[in-house]
């Protein structure tokens, strides 16, 4: 990016996600989504392509549509399948001088969309190496049908299918990580942000990604205040800190090469970002303290294989 | 008997855990997703499996290898998910293993809708996947019927080896009604072909690959046999006032309860209306179709859709007596408007 990145002279470009969207107060979703369409030029166009989901249903509902761009949504499990399809049609089209200008081919999906029933076609979309986004808006469960567990579900979150009582305690698998799993796809751009702040990190990941030729991808944190079970007031607290306790880490890899975005100023403790979380409440009950210690000592984990990738 | 109030999917589900289903594999998807989170609740508790898949296609499959096993597992899902799942499906009806598949059923084609549909008919009941297949169809109409047809569905799938599915429209997993809660089932039929581990005995394969001409043939000949003798044990259906009826309508699921009021309404307007609803979609309930047309002037087929069941309806009828149809999709039709639609029929047929 040439300019110095300004918020204010950011939001005064038209919007591209219009208000008036169907998504409940205080998501993520929205955020995300136009903060990444933010990033785009004035004059590029753009083709948003949508997997099933609850930003699908909500931004979507045709014939009315929130998007100033173009949009196309098939199914579950084939956003990048339909990405790849419609880049194809446009690189031929170009090739017989039947379109001119900047396309942009910008695919959003939450986790269930993307870390499991869409990941086959996400895989495939990225090693054939179209020129594409492919945004995956995760807030860590199925919220769209009713908060289900997804493989981006952290261990001990409470859903509908991992619930807590007397045998269960929340989900017992580890959130899948699917950023390191899209580095190894050895694409030209791959990045992990959240929206925070005044959206920097955001914006200039969105732009880097659009703007590398080739597959690129986001994951971008997106809090949930249904299914994280927290007030939606909160949205902005919550996400701070996700990454303040290095639960979501903030780095990019740029031609397989690792770059740590944010250090936090001090490393907060994980249960700063889960007792907010009625997901999380068992955690904080008598007994269950051990909880709190192995998902800290995980975060820890993580945090230093990161540093190591993002130090060498 | 214990009266409990329950909602159709969580009566269907705790159905098939009377019935002694130890092990469901599930993937959301409205209007049936009630279904997997009673199943997450409760199979923890009762020494059950409950694994929620990353995608319907590896739903079915988790099914194929537990049916496999000669465990009594399930799955469920709602139509879009269904299409994705008939794969597996054709392979498990090949592999003959006894397994359920609840559709809970909304609106297509594409991506359609979420609300209550039957326009899964032809998917249900012509096998839906690749290759000559059936699997048994049963249409439950209320949650009492979701929890009787759920344990009913386990019989017949150990009786003759074979899916059964259990399509209930999306309507009926989601309403509320009073049920007697049934007792567990104690005693399961041997099965002698499961993949058990095999010390002390030979192995058993289970295989759905053949290669040479004849055998594919006679592979062939033998389900086809099998389903011969399910059309001749497990057709049903319910009548209703057929025997002097002049319009006969048939309608299945939660449409045969809405269709029942319109035709009691009818008779009081001196009309001579019935009611034949089909139990079992697949096999078809022909012969009570025939029964019921003794003094039939006229049928209607009365659906969720455009206009699938009407088919069969003829088939059974061959000619006999012409068969109209009435449906409707994204609406349910109420019982106002069968009621004229069966006054209008009778009023041109001078009835």
């Amino acid at each position: 990016m040439s300019k110095i990145y300004n918020l204010k002279r950011e939001v005064e470009k038209p919007v591209r996600l219009t208000g008036g969207h169907r998504l409940c107060a205080g998501c993520g979703a929205g955020v995300v989504v136009s903060g990444v369409l933010r990033a785009l030029d004035k004059e590029d166009r753009a083709v948003v392509v949508n997997a099933t989901s609850c930003l699908e249903v909500s931004t979507f509902m045709y014939p009315y549509t929130a998007y100033m761009d173009s949009y196309i949504h098939s199914a579950f499990e084939n956003s990048a399948a339909t990405c790849s399809g419609v880049e194809a049609a446009y690189n031929a089209l170009k090739r017989r001088g039947k379109v001119d200008g900047a396309v942009k081919f910008i695919t959003f999906a939450g986790d269930g969309g993307t870390y499991d029933i869409g990941f086959q076609s996400l895989s495939g979309a990225m090693e054939r190496g179209h020129d594409m986004v492919y945004v995956c808006y995760d807030n860590e469960a199925y919220m769209n049908t009713g908060i289900q567990r997804s493989s981006s579900t952290p261990r001990f979150a409470g859903t509908t299918t991992t619930p807590i009582g007397s045998v269960g305690q929340g989900k017992k698998q580890n959130k899948k990580d699917l950023t390191e799993i899209l580095v190894a796809h050895n694409i030209p751009y791959v990045a992990q942000t959240a929206p925070i702040g005044n959206f920097k990190d955001l914006h200039t990941k969105a732009y880097n990604a659009i703007y590398t030729e080739g597959p690129c991808f986001l994951n971008v944190l997106s809090p949930c205040p249904r299914g994280w079970d927290y007030p939606m007031a909160k949205l902005a607290e919550i996400t701070k800190l996700a990454v303040d306790t290095c639960v979501w880490p903030l780095f990019e890899v740029e031609e397989g090469v690792w770059h740590l975005s944010y250090t936090p100023k001090k490393k907060l403790p994980v249960e700063d970002f889960l007792r907010p979380q009625g997901r999380f409440r068992h955690m904080f009950q008598k007994g269950n303290e051990w909880m709190i210690k192995e998902a800290q000592q995980y975060v820890d984990q993580k945090w230093e294989r990161l540093l190591e990738h993002t130090s060498a | 008997m214990e009266r409990v109030l329950m909602k159709g999917n969580e009566a269907l589900a705790e159905g098939a855990i009377l019935a002694g289903c130890r092990g469901f594999f599930g993937y959301p998807i409205t209007p049936s997703s009630e279904i997997a989170e009673y199943m997450a609740r409760k199979m923890p508790k009762i020494g059950g499996v409950f694994v929620q898949a990353e995608s319907e296609l590896a739903a079915i499959n988790m099914v194929y290898g537990g049916a496999s096993t000669g465990a009594r597992v399930m799955t469920a899902s709602s139509s879009p998910g269904l299409s994705l799942k008939q794969e597996g499906i054709s392979f498990i009806s090949e592999a003959e293993l006894p397994c359920l598949i609840v559709n809970v059923s909304r609106g297509g084609p594409g991506l359609g809708g979420i609300q209550p549909a039957q326009s899964d008919y032809f998917q249900a009941t012509r096998g839906g996947g690749h290759g000559d297949y059936h699997t048994i169809v049963l249409a439950p109409s209320g949650s009492q019927e979701m929890m009787d047809f759920a344990m009913e569905a386990f019989e017949l799938a150990d009786k003759y080896r074979i899916p059964v599915m259990i399509m209930a429209e999306g309507t009926l997993g989601n309403i509320m009604e009073p049920i007697l809660m049934r007792e567990p089932v104690t005693k399961f039929s041997e099965k002698p072909w499961a993949t058990t581990g095999c010390r002390g005995r030979k192995p058993n394969i289970v295989n759905t690959l053949h290669l040479g001409n004849e055998e594919l043939e006679s592979r062939n000949h033998q389900l086809f046999n099998k389903y011969q003798i399910i059309k001749e044990n497990e057709k049903r259906a319910d009548a209703f006032l057929v025997e002097d009826a002049e319009i006969v309508v048939v309608a299945f699921g939660i449409m045969s309860r809405i269709v029942k009021k319109a035709v009691i309404e009818a008779r009081k307007k001196g009309v001579k209306a019935g009611l034949v609803r089909p139990v079992t979609l697949w096999p078809f309930p022909d012969e009570h179709i025939r029964t019921a047309a003794k003094n039939a002037r006229l049928f209607l087929s009365v659906e969720i859709s455009m206009g699938q069941m009407i088919q069969d309806i003829q088939l059974a009828l061959a000619g006999r007596v012409p068969v109209e149809f009435y449906g409707r999709i994204g609406f349910t039709p109420n019982p106002e408007e069968i009621l004229q639609e069966i006054m209008r029929l009778a009023e041109r047929e001078g009835l």
